[in-house]
């Protein structure tokens, strides 16, 4: 958490002044390559920038009238949410707005608000801001975690009210004037669906790792990002100029003249090394011994599917359907979400598009659809069994995902796959749908092939039986890896543990493998690990058939299999699968890549 | 002045939805509520106060009311602890 409420008062309405301050550099994790240099956006709805006056002894009544209408316009609005919800979801979900609302009659804040008004003159929402400030630090003192994640309500409460407040006083930016790079504490996954791709340049935030939802969807909108810098959101102002290397993780706020300029040539010649990879677009991947492997994207939302064909992607291997769902404030419809579904087909031109339904839960919550705090959220009701559960939502998109079938080819997958009854529940329900769309007389393509998400280690042990119910494995390998070495992938403190290339999870990518060639099922790897060059030479050596990454990635590992042959990865994976450490097989892995993929290169793998 | 001390055993300990769970039935008396958890205290109709005790699971508070209806609101206050404040 970075400042105070009051410290952020102060720089209200400063922006501009970035000549007269000091560089600073920060180093932190680099999320998604490439370099933008533009002028920063504070993006933090915890943070608003809370306007700061004086008020005079006149208006002093009149600043708590105001108050006190703003905590009566918010109570409506929680009472009309609450009905909604409870109409919605159920008398469960409704009731946590309950306690929303007795946070707001509660004195402690009405007092509060008065007495900084009355005694220290200040405005209603500075005031505000302040007595809730103070409460959330209280909040964040408490030691138990379950206790202290209960300060985002009041979060949330805070937000809903300084909106009220400021929409009277006219304040508050909501969106950049032109292009920015966009500097937030932390932001969420709906927070970036709803940032405009084309005003963005770059994401910088506080919090986050590689593996986080800012750093993949920075990836497949092909936009730089660094994450993990702890407190920068903090030593920023709206308009301060920033450049964000996302090649190096560091990021430069108010840069002199001398570093602007060499990060200018630096950007120059990354750049041109970009276009160079891209001349490989439409090359094949294919070893150089002549074993051909599959390319394909992971996006998330429509307008990223012309960059897949753009960076020679052969199709998309992983089309996260949650984003769209979580961009929204209400459930899309199947007429939505079939329009939707249809475009990315039609704009893959009858490559196949492979889409994941809904995956929601985990940390991807869409405020509609799931309410209820979970405990333990990525154990919790999320993937299959949430849509199991909530079977109108379910039906609704495979309903308008085979009817984007009519457009195209589209593959469905399953995510959170942990048993087998889940999958034969699954082709019930999409045999139902089928009837219904025959019934309805509607045209799709009745042999849609149907596949599973591995990504918990007890599909991997009954990855022989899944193998025999479903068309095509996907390898999730950063949920995988999550799960198997149980580390939670945005927790500092142990994030050492999720290791791409630990024994276990070599063992498990190597029996999916055996269990889907044994069935002669297709299987991919649509992880984070597929843009990772230790790992892509051990997936080469597994025979993945597929590797499905961001698209700005594909031509780099195009390059690596183009460089190595098949045969030497094999004998790779065979002597890495009898080490006992995760720094054996690296150090192992490290001397291959050095001896076998650095003399190869690009142009070589090109003039074939 | 009447008091009580329980134990918290719902799951999570006084958190918002619990502390509110509270509030709702204190305020429907008119003596005053107190509330201790080792050494801190709260306005027991004060959600925020609640909720910043931090009284996990297992925790042991002492309930202190005083007023003209103080036995009803002690009954009802301790009715709700063994309740697990409606939760489960």
């Amino acid at each position: 958490m970075s400042g105070n409420g009051l410290e952020k008062v102060g720089g209200a309405g400063s922006a501009g002044t970035a000549g007269e301050r000091r560089e600073i550099v920060k180093r932190g994790i680099s999320a998604s390559p490439g370099i933008a240099i533009g002028v920063a956006f504070l993006r933090d709805p915890e943070h608003l920038v809370v306007p700061r006056t004086r008020v005079p002894e006149s208006a002093v009544e009149s600043e708590i009238e105001l108050f006190q209408q703003t905590l009566a316009e918010t109570r409506n609005e929680i009472v009309n949410v609450r009905t909604l919800m409870t109409d919605r979801m159920g008398d469960d979900h409704g009731r946590i707005f309950d306690a929303h609302l007795m946070i707001l009659d509660d004195t402690t804040i009405s007092e509060g608000v008065f007495r900084l008004i009355r005694e220290k003159r200040y405005n209603a929402a500075a005031a505000f801001n302040a007595v809730v400030e103070d409460i959330i630090r209280s909040f964040q003192e408490i030691e138990d975690e379950y206790l202290k994640d209960r300060y985002v309500d009041i979060k949330d409460i805070k937000r809903r009210l300084m909106r009220n407040l400021l929409g009277r006083e006219k304040v508050g930016v909501e969106k950049p004037d032109g292009p920015a790079v966009i500097v937030a504490h932390d932001l969420s996954p709906s927070d970036t669906a709803q940032l405009d791709r084309d005003a963005t340049l770059a994401y910088v935030t506080d919090l986050g790792g590689r593996t986080s939802h800012t750093a993949i969807l920075a990836r497949s909108q092909g936009l730089p990002a660094v994450v993990g810098l702890e407190s920068l959101s903090g030593m920023v102002e709206n308009g301060d100029t920033v450049i964000v290397d996302g090649n190096t993780g560091t990021v430069v706020v108010n840069p002199r003249e001398k570093t602007l300029q060499d990060y200018r040539l630096e950007a120059a010649r990354y750049r041109e090394l970009e276009e160079q990879l891209l001349t490989l677009a439409g090359y094949p991947a294919i070893t150089l011994d002549d074993k051909e492997f599959m390319l394909a994207a992971n996006i998330d939302m429509p307008g990223e599917a012309a960059s897949v064909l753009e960076h020679g992607g052969q199709g998309v291997g992983l089309f996260r359907t949650e984003y769209f769902f979580i961009s929204h404030e209400y459930l899309p419809s199947e007429e939505e979400q079939y329009q939707t579904y249809r475009s990315v087909v039609e704009a893959l031109r009858n490559k196949p598009v492979v889409f994941r339904t809904l995956d929601i839960g985990g940390d991807k919550i869409a405020s509609y659809l799931h309410s209820s705090p979970e405990l333990n959220p990525f154990m919790g009701w999320r993937g299959i069994r949430f849509c199991l559960t909530r079977k109108d939502i379910f039906k609704t998109q495979l309903r308008a995902l085979y009817r984007a079938s009519a457009h195209g080819q589209v593959k469905i997958m399953f995510p959170m796959i942990s048993q087998i009854e889940e999958v034969t529940k699954t082709k019930e329900i999409c045999a139902e749908v089928r009837a219904e769309l025959r019934r309805a007389r509607f045209k799709f393509d009745e042999n849609v092939e149907l596949g599973i998400m591995i990504e918990t280690p007890s599909a991997v042990a009954v990855a022989d039986h899944l193998a025999r119910e479903v068309g095509f494995f996907s390898i999730g390998t950063n949920d995988l890896i999550q799960y198997t070495m149980a580390v939670d992938r945005g927790n500092s403190k142990i994030a050492h543990l999720y290791q791409n290339l630990h024994p276990s999870i070599i063992r498990f990518l190597k029996q999916t493998v055996d269990a889907a060639r044994k069935r002669d099922i297709h299987v991919s790897v649509c992880g984070e690990m597929c843009g990772d060059p230790f790992s892509i030479l051990i997936l080469i050596g597994l025979q993945i058939d597929e590797f499905s990454c961001s698209p700005n990635m594909i031509p780099e590992v195009k390059r690596i299999i183009r460089s190595v042959t098949f045969d030497e990865c094999r004998a790779l994976v065979r002597r890495v699968m009898r080490m006992r450490t995760t720094a054996d097989i690296e150090r192992e892995v490290e001397g291959f890549l050095r001896a076998h993929v650095q003399r190869g290169g690009a142009a070589e793998g090109a003039s074939e | 002045m009447l008091e009580f001390t329980k134990r918290i055993d719902n799951k999570i300990g006084l958190h918002l939805r619990a502390a509110g769970e509270f509030v709702k039935v204190a305020a429907q008396f008119r003596s005053e509520v107190t509330v201790y958890n080792g050494d801190r205290s709260a306005n027991g109709k004060s959600i925020l106060g609640l909720a910043g005790l931090a009284a996990a699971r297992g925790a042991l508070l002492r309930v202190v009311v005083d007023g003209p209806d103080e036995e009803s609101a002690q009954r009802a206050l301790a009715h709700l602890f063994d309740q697990k404040f409606h939760e489960e």
